[in-house]
């Protein structure tokens, strides 16, 4: 099998960096983006793009973007879909973990307020049995365990042993009963409900990327000292760990993830210049890179030529997420990152 | 005729028959049932009174009408209900249809109506605003005067009127004169006995106003007794006014000069009238209907006879009955012969006399027989306090002159400087001030030494450690004073001195004055205390704890007060990681209490201390802290960071000597798996084991 290389479209719509990006579950027909533009827009990535069309009495065809959901008065930092597509959690610079009905495009509950975090939350994933917690991680050095079927705003666990913010989280399937925390300390905390241990596993580096293998024995790392591993589970070890020439990782929370019923290893590169970004992809076993691949970005210029810090913007386009289709199973996968563009890629 | 018959009966029988019960004469003409006026009878209750306009006029007694009793609600059960009431329950008052209005008319009587309808005149109204009428102002003023008027005739004139006095007549004998017929005296007539004419009497009005005495104000557009209306006055009829002493407006009366091109307004029949005076002089009708016009009021006896009789007054004769001076005293009669009534008034004649009749003149060459002694007014005047300023004595002088013992004391400037006089006299700006003579008092003479040492005491002190810390941080680099190489040089010698390294003070530079090198020195002085290093200041409230020990055994330096403070200890984990030597070396495990809820959502058995077999107490205890965010630093988790430290020492003091040994091998890829035992498995390659975790599932189907 060859890798999906060919971009098959690009979802536009974003009015800034996209920092938050997802399949939906199981047939991952849907793509969800969380932009730094403060909301939440739901695409068919398989509808035609919607500038081709010519004729202006055909009846309207179907759209990419499908839905936009705002309510979020900050940027949105990450998202997660339940498994029946339902609903989905989102978070980011507003302190809350909003859960939306997808449908209807409303907030159902927003998972905050006294009890709640108190900084921006970094990361949100559900969990526990038919998705009836949300865990999210923050800038507040806590993760935060919330209730989904319950009526109270308490969160169901605090787990503060992070010395500092908290970027990823990730749940095990429930009956495993393990939730992993990275953080910037440099450290991957695995909380163990079975045993009622916390393992700590000292990366170094921090830690701004968390993906689990489908067995459940290897996790992947991605620290911000150009490096990913693949860690295992069980005693801590590094299985493999993948680095490139040219590929740099040191100051962008850039996620990585398997590919390709985890043979390959996905993640988007920061040593790069101009409009195009480029996602390097790793053999998962062997640990070399298998592709580099192009991603296209826009092509307009943006307005602000000097940054925050005086100096002329140098214009990057940095991936900072990918998304394999059907998580990790699938045949497609896209990215996105400053540029606010979302590209499809498919077998050629 | 069987019995009575009904009352329907017979009023059918009237209306069907001719009144059947006449026998002789014509019988009347049957009952109209509308109209009943035949006298016939009609019983109490059907009874209507109405009046003339075919109203039903339930009072008015005096006209005949009657009470509204019972009968007059006219058989309604629900008795008498006033016509305008509407319930507003169901059907509003706006909704219902209108009622008729009702009418003052309507409840008024014949007299009423035929007053009403004598009163309709159509009229402006009174005080018409464009006319602007005053004719209120009489009656308003003259209302109290109403009030206390005596009503009636008086004792006095009912005397008089016994000894044939008549209204209207002057008292006295009575006065041969012609007959003089509306103002004219006919030269022609012969002369009659009249009654003498009466005379007005002088009504002095109270001065209730704050002008000045003779000032007339603004003169108003009608006199006090004016009417605006008719005000079209004769002269007789002016003076039968009541003579006022209060300031009259005069009326000025143009003397019309006749000539070519006079228009048509001048051609009027009247001569005093001046067409285009408005105000009172305007009389418009204001009355439609009514009398166009007050008849003149005749004085006199007059022949009615000569009233309509149309007289020419010539102009001239006018003219010449004014100049002719036959004007009267207040009390009606001509002023007594040889005399010419002023025609200023008296009291302003009074006020105006000084302008009016000049001083007389001092004839010429005239010189009284006082003279005014010379020489007392040539000296000029001189007030006491410019005297005193022209003086040069000063108070000594003045003791002096005036005998006076010399005061004991001495005044302040025989002690000041010169240099503190002149200071005085600058802030003060007086250059008078006495001279300064610099007098040391006795009790203070000083020896030259003992100025010196009192010199040297004023010199600002700065602690030597301060000082110390001034050099050294001069000496690492900052002095203040870098543009000025001379003062940094007196200031490192300052400092020096203040230090104790050098016991000389910096040099006094030539042309500076003691007090301002003092200046200098307390400048330095603040300098050091600013300018010392952070650390001198800082160091003595802070202190790290990895420096703390130190500070107290030995002295401290410089170079150590601004040490940073030692790197941590770094963690042998991190350290591993950073040789890539993940594994236990980077793992520490620790024990952790999830919630049951949390495990129940998971569905997970909760592990074994969160058990529910746990005493209750156990489960509190191990879920309570960690349930939620930490506030507090609770004694178990007090108890927690103890052992963790414990744990970590221990574990420090173990690891190093495992890495050396153990490490190397362990570099290899550690594979887990669960049925197998980790410890015996750590060497084996991981190949067959990559490949069941990261097998390719299709690869297997």
């Amino acid at each position: 099998m060859e890798f999906p290389s060919k971009p098959l479209t690009q979802l536009l719509g974003s009015n800034g960096p996209v920092h938050a990006l997802t399949y939906s579950s199981s047939p991952s027909t849907y793509i969800l983006t969380g932009s730094s533009d403060r909301s939440i827009r739901l695409y068919n990535p398989s509808h035609p793009s919607s500038s081709s069309s010519s004729n202006p009495l055909a009846p309207p065809k179907p759209t990419q973007l499908i839905q936009t959901y705002t309510a979020h008065g900050y940027e949105i930092l990450s998202l997660t879909v339940s498994a029946d597509n339902a609903t989905f959690a989102s978070c980011g610079g507003d302190r809350s973990v909003f859960l939306w009905d997808v449908t209807t495009a409303q907030t159902l509950r927003r998972f905050g307020g006294n009890q709640g975090h108190t900084a921006r939350i970094n990361d949100v994933t559900f969990a526990g049995e038919n998705n009836s917690l949300l865990i999210s991680g923050s800038f507040d050095a806590s993760v935060r365990i919330w209730d989904v079927k319950a009526g109270n705003m308490k969160p169901v666990m605090v787990l503060d042993e992070a010395r500092d913010s908290v970027s990823c989280v990730l749940a095990s399937e429930s009956e495993e009963g393990v939730i992993w925390a990275g953080s910037t300390d440099g450290r991957v905390r695995a909380y163990d409900l079975r045993m009622g241990r916390v393992r700590t596993d000292v990366l170094g580096a921090p830690v701004t990327s968390l993906q689990r293998t489908r067995d459940g024995k290897g996790v992947l790392v991605g620290t911000l000292d150009s490096c990913v591993r693949l860690m295992d589970r069980g005693s801590g070890g590094c299985l493999r760990s993948y680095k490139a020439e040219g590929w740099r990782n040191e100051e962008f929370r850039v996620r990585s993830c398997f590919g390709g019923n985890e043979r390959w290893v996905v993640c988007g590169n920061e040593e790069v210049k101009g409009d195009d970004g480029e996602v390097v992809v790793w053999d998962t076993l062997m640990g070399d890179v298998v592709e580099r691949i192009t991603v296209e970005g826009s092509k307009v210029e943006g307005k602000k030529k000097i940054g925050r810090d005086g100096k002329e913007k140098e214009k990057r386009n940095v991936i900072s997420c990918v998304a394999w289709k059907e998580n990790g199973r699938g045949d497609q996968w896209c990215c996105a990152g400053t540029d606010g563009i979302v590209t499809v890629f498919g077998p050629p | 005729m069987s019995g009575k018959r009904s009352r329907a009966t017979y009023e059918a029988d009237l209306q069907a028959q001719q009144s059947p019960f006449v026998t002789f004469g014509t019988p009347l003409p049957p009952l109209d049932p509308d109209v009943r006026d035949d006298g016939s009878y009609v019983p109490v209750w059907k009874q209507e009174v109405r009046d003339e306009r075919g109203l039903k006029r339930l009072h008015g007694a005096f006209t005949g009408g009657f009470s509204a009793g019972y009968y007059n609600t006219v058989g309604s059960k629900e008795g008498w209900t006033p016509s305008t009431f509407v319930s507003s329950r169901t059907n509003r008052k706006k909704d219902g249809p209108k009622t008729a209005q009702q009418r003052p008319e309507d409840f008024m009587d014949e007299e009423d109506i035929a007053d009403a309808e004598e009163g309709r005149r159509v009229e402006t109204t009174q005080g018409f605003a464009g006319l602007g009428s005053t004719e209120d102002d009489a009656v308003r003023r003259g209302a109290f005067i109403d009030l206390f008027r005596v009503d009636g005739e008086t004792v006095g004139v009912k005397l008089l009127r016994k000894m044939g006095w008549k209204e209207g007549q002057g008292i006295g004998p009575k006065v041969r004169r012609k007959a003089r017929l509306d103002g004219v005296e006919d030269n022609a007539a012969e002369m009659h006995l009249f009654a003498p004419e009466d005379t007005s009497m002088i009504s002095f009005v109270k001065k209730n106003d704050h002008k000045g005495l003779g000032f007339d104000g603004e003169t108003k557009l009608s006199s006090l007794q004016g009417t605006g209306s008719d005000d079209v006055k004769s002269e007789d009829e002016e003076e039968d006014g009541r003579l006022s002493l209060a300031p009259k407006p005069t009326k000025k009366k143009k003397v019309k000069v006749g000539g070519i091109g006079i228009g048509i307004l001048n051609d009027t029949g009247s001569d005093d009238e001046d067409p285009y005076e408005i105000g009172p002089r305007i009389s418009y009708n204001r009355v439609i209907g009514g009398d166009k016009k007050k008849k003149k009021p005749i004085s006199g006896a007059v022949n009615p006879l000569l009233k309509s009789k149309p007289i020419f007054i010539s102009k001239k004769t006018a003219m010449a009955k004014a100049a002719a001076g036959f004007r009267k005293c207040h009390d009606g009669r001509l002023p007594l012969d040889g005399f010419i009534l002023s025609s200023i008034d008296e009291f302003s004649s009074v006020l105006q006399s000084a302008t009016n009749y000049a001083p007389p003149k001092i004839p010429e060459g005239w010189k009284s027989s006082k003279q005014p002694r010379a020489g007392t007014q040539q000296a000029a005047f001189l007030s006491t306090s410019d005297a005193a300023k022209a003086s040069k004595l000063d108070p000594k002088s003045r003791a002096s002159i005036l005998g006076e013992a010399a005061l004991p004391g001495k005044s302040v400037f025989d002690f000041l400087s010169p240099a503190a006089r002149n200071k005085i006299a600058a802030a003060s700006g007086k250059d008078n001030l006495p001279a300064a003579l610099g007098e040391v008092p006795e009790g203070y003479s000083m020896t030259e030494e003992e100025r010196q040492k009192e010199f040297l005491s004023q010199i600002p002190k700065v602690d030597k450690y301060t000082a110390d810390a001034a050099l050294s941080r001069g000496a690492s680099g900052f002095m203040p004073y870098g543009e000025d190489e001379a003062k940094r040089n007196r200031y490192r010698a300052y400092l020096e001195n203040q230090a104790g390294i050098s016991p000389t003070l910096p040099e006094k530079p030539p042309r500076v004055s003691r007090i301002d090198w003092l200046k200098e020195l307390k400048e330095f002085a603040n300098c050091a205390q600013i300018f010392k290093p952070m650390s001198g200041m800082m160091a003595t409230r802070f202190t790290s704890s990895s420096t703390a020990p130190k500070l107290a055994s030995d002295a401290p330096d410089s170079s150590s007060l601004l040490s940073k403070p030692a790197p941590k200890p770094e963690d042998p984990a991190e350290q591993a990681a950073k040789l890539g030597m993940y594994g236990p070396m980077t793992r520490s495990t620790k024990d952790w209490y999830p919630t049951r809820l949390l495990c129940k959502r998971f569905n997970v058995k909760p592990p074994a201390h969160v058990q529910p077999g746990a005493t209750e107490h156990d489960e509190e205890a191990s879920i309570g802290p960690k349930n939620s965010a930490p506030d507090l630093v609770s004694k178990s988790a007090l108890d927690d960071m103890m052992k963790e430290s414990f744990d970590q020492q221990n574990r420090g003091r173990a690891t190093p000597v495992e890495v050396e040994v153990e490490k190397p091998k362990e570099v290899a890829v550690v594979v887990v798996d669960k049925e197998r035992n980790e410890a015996l498995e750590g060497k084996r390659a991981g190949e067959a084991v990559f490949k069941a975790i990261f097998g390719d599932d299709s690869d297997d189907d």
